[in-house]
């Protein structure tokens, strides 16, 4: 999974780019499975994408039985030919990670571009970090939640 | 639709409330590239150079380049064109941010604006839905609370870029700004935007751009992002201190503007100084989009006990600007000066410029005591109070005082009788750097087609910070035409294409028409890629020559032609600018008069 460093990352939005390059062919960060939210004032940029939760309530609440974890890697894919369209994992995501591809009528979720996430690698400032096993332990998100990033 | 380019443009005409798409003409775009290049092709052909800039006849152009809005390193820059209010000649202001690479998902390469609205409107651009809003509600409003009410009022993800007070009050020295503090700062582009009653551009976009050749497009990137972090300029020097890192160089050799450039060393200079900021004011770094470099400063005023503030900022010019120029060395008064000039969309540069022509006007008695006797503070070198109510009285034209700095420092020195007082060239105000230090940098300012600039042929790179061994001699008129007039060349490719010059240790010419190539699907070559930066110099030349501009406005003041600049690495000097000149004439293929000769037009396709 990605996992995002927000206190290096300079709201660029080069992931953005890059990862609509990879999945749309084209520069468009409207179709992005990768979000910077910028709280500008607050200088805060803080990169999400799919976290692939263990318990994941997009699979959980998929009517149409599209979404799937990898039994192997853990990853969770929207399966296109399955999805309807009905937005329910978009609801579900409690980060709101889950995209949705407006032409296609699918959602879409980051599936670490089979291993060479292209966000990871144009990210000059080290602010993602591809890791494969679950990055953010309790204690650490526990210390995120105490000292958050910009505060201070 | 093309590749690169959207193949779109949105021509919006304030007189009548119109607004409509037309096609891009891609013959210009191929020979123009775009942005800074195909901007101007649409301004020559559209107004009359000899038109009142101020006048509903100037067109404003927002332009974009190819390569806005893809992932090219620093991909997200747009440019600001009209006639300067305050050169008279072609104005071009180029910015970062995020606002240009929106406008380019919204599918428009330009936006031209036109006549003027008989109210305050702002134009609201969502993908393909335009239109013209009332903007009586934030007129008068400052930068901030202008974005964040149009945001409120359009789209939570709009961008914006718009004008403050000086810009409506017609302040020549008014700049744009978008995302509340990346500026097209000069040559007084907001007050042509304030001219025409349109407060701001919000966009919203969703399209994609789509490149010709997405696998070399993508190699040619990724290759040069990895350069660039590797690059000590790029990853080090701009990354850790951002462009503030110069003010200690700039002071140790000799050649920081002090004192409306009286001196070329400032007491104060470590106080104002990078390293003293990322200890002591900064928050974090920034990069603009696409960029991989995050030179922006995110800074914040603590415990001072005369000002507060936060915002971006300060860039060296501005520290030279408002600081040393100026005989101030109070860090939290140049920090304080520079969110006043994002708020109220003052280019730092000129605004600063202009302040230090006024402090050596009082100081030398060219003001009248009537006039002085105006202010609540005293007009001079070091005052901080001084510094920050000026920009207030220019922004809103308070006083006769204030009414003249906000024509820029050279209307105002010329009212009091001193026009050599004002350091600049075709009435805009020198940037951070003694020519008499680098007299390459001289030859720069006296030709730079938007006025005195630093950045249309930053031969800094060439004269010191080279390694010693490719190094001109500074102190020399010796191959500085040439160098002139390659960087001259070589930078409107990258205006035009829509990157930053920032990048340019790194993205040579020779990287950067490949990208240019990749993304647009066109064939040039290197020699046809320069060729192209030297069409778009001599169209800007020839729109300001039918301006009424020519070899008498390629002048420097005499202070820096005659007046010798001593200490540190700087002795007794002052720029040979003639000879420089002649042979830039020369090699550029103009007359004597600066006039590019028939030849010169045939061999470069303009007609």
């Amino acid at each position: 999974m990605i996992l995002a460093h927000p206190q290096k990352c300079v709201s660029c939005h080069l992931c953005e780019g890059a990862c609509s390059f990879k999945h749309e062919g084209a520069f468009q960060p409207a179709k992005t499975r990768i979000w910077v939210h910028d709280f500008v004032d607050e200088a805060m940029y803080v990169p999400v994408t799919c976290f692939h939760c263990r318990d994941a309530p997009c699979l959980s609440n998929c009517p149409a039985y599209a979404i799937t974890r990898d039994p192997v890697t853990g990853m969770v894919t929207v399966n296109d030919d399955k999805c309807i369209g009905c937005k329910m994992c978009l609801v579900a995501c409690p980060f709101s990670v889950m995209g949705f591809h407006t032409e296609k009528d699918v959602a879409h979720n980051c599936d670490l571009c089979g291993g060479d996430p292209q966000c990871v690698k144009i990210c000059v400032y080290d602010a993602l970090e591809y890791a494969e096993v679950e990055p953010i332990q309790w204690m650490e998100r526990l210390d995120r939640a105490e000292h958050p990033v910009g505060a201070g | 639709m093309p590749y690169g380019w959207t193949g779109q443009l949105l021509r919006v005409n304030l007189t009548e409330g119109s607004v409509k798409t037309e096609p891009l003409n891609m013959e210009w775009a191929r020979q123009y590239i775009g942005g800074r290049g195909l901007g101007t092709r649409y301004l020559f052909e559209e107004i009359d150079p000899r038109c009142d800039a101020l006048s509903p006849e100037n067109k404003v152009v927002f332009a974009t380049g190819p390569l806005t809005g893809t992932f090219a390193p620093t991909g997200g820059r747009y440019m600001v064109l009209c006639k300067s209010p305050l050169t008279d000649g072609i104005a071009c202001s180029n910015s970062g941010g995020y606002w240009g690479p929106e406008l380019k998902f919204a599918g428009y390469d330009l936006v031209i604006l036109e006549g003027r609205s008989p109210k305050p409107v702002y134009l609201w651009i969502d993908d393909a839905h335009s239109e013209l809003r009332d903007a009586s509600h934030v007129w008068g409003k400052n930068i901030e609370e202008t974005e964040d009410t149009l945001r409120a009022e359009t789209d939570p993800q709009a961008r914006i870029s718009g004008i403050g007070p000086a810009g409506e009050n017609l302040s020549r020295v008014a700049c744009v700004i978008n995302d509340k503090s990346r500026a097209a700062g000069r040559s007084g582009v907001g007050a042509a935007m304030g001219s025409k009653n349109l407060k701001a551009i919000a966009v919203r976009g969703t399209g994609p751009v789509p490149v010709a050749d997405p696998l070399m497009f993508s190699e040619l990137v990724f290759d040069a992002m990895r350069d660039i972090n590797e690059h000590p300029t790029t990853s080090k020097a701009l990354r850790g201190l951002g462009t503030a890192s110069t003010v200690s160089f700039s002071n140790s050799i000799g050649i920081l503007p002090t004192n409306n450039f009286q001196a070329g060393q400032f007491e104060y200079a470590d106080a104002i100084s990078g390293p003293t900021i990322a200890r002591t004011v900064l928050k974090r770094n920034k990069g603009c989009y696409s960029c991989p470099i995050g030179c922006a400063r995110v800074t914040e005023i603590k415990g001072a006990a005369n000002w507060s503030g936060r915002g971006e900022g300060p860039e060296y010019e501005t520290i030279f600007a408002v600081g040393s120029d100026c005989g101030v060395g109070d860090l939290s008064t140049v920090l304080h000066a520079n969110y006043l000039c994002n708020q109220y969309a003052l280019d730092t540069i000129s605004a600063g410029g202009t302040i230090a022509a006024a402090m050596e006007l009082a100081q030398r008695g060219h003001i009248p005591p009537e006039d002085l006797a105006e202010l609540d503070f005293e007009l001079a070198f070091g005052s901080d109070e001084a510094v920050i109510k000026c920009l207030e009285l220019m922004t809103y034209r308070k006083g006769k005082l204030g009414d003249l700095m906000a024509e820029g420092g050279y209307r105002l020195a010329e009212h009091y009788g001193h026009p050599e007082l004002f350091m600049g060239s075709k009435k805009q105000d020198f940037a951070a750097y003694d020519p008499r230090g680098a007299k390459g940098m001289g030859l720069g300012y006296a030709t730079s087609n938007r006025g005195a600039c630093h950045l249309r042929g930053y031969s800094m790179t060439v004269e010191w910070f080279a390694p010693r061994e490719l190094r001109l001699d500074p102190f020399t008129t010796e191959g500085k035409a040439q160098a002139q007039k390659d960087l001259q060349d070589r930078c409107a490719t990258e205006d035009s294409a829509g990157i930053c010059l920032f990048t340019n240790a790194v993205v040579t010419a020779a990287r950067l028409y490949p990208m240019y190539n990749a993304a647009t699907g066109e064939n040039v070559s290197l020699e046809e890629w320069l060729g192209m930066g030297e069409r778009v110099w001599n169209l800007e030349r020839i729109f300001n020559n039918r301006a009424g501009l020519s070899r008498k406005d390629d002048t420097l003041p005499p202070r820096m032609t005659q007046e010798p600049l001593s200490g540190a690495a700087v002795d007794n000097q002052v720029v040979e600018l003639a000879p420089m000149l002649e042979e830039y004439y020369r090699l550029r293929g103009w007359d004597e008069d600066g006039n590019p000769k028939a030849e010169t037009l045939a061999r470069l396709g303009i007609e």
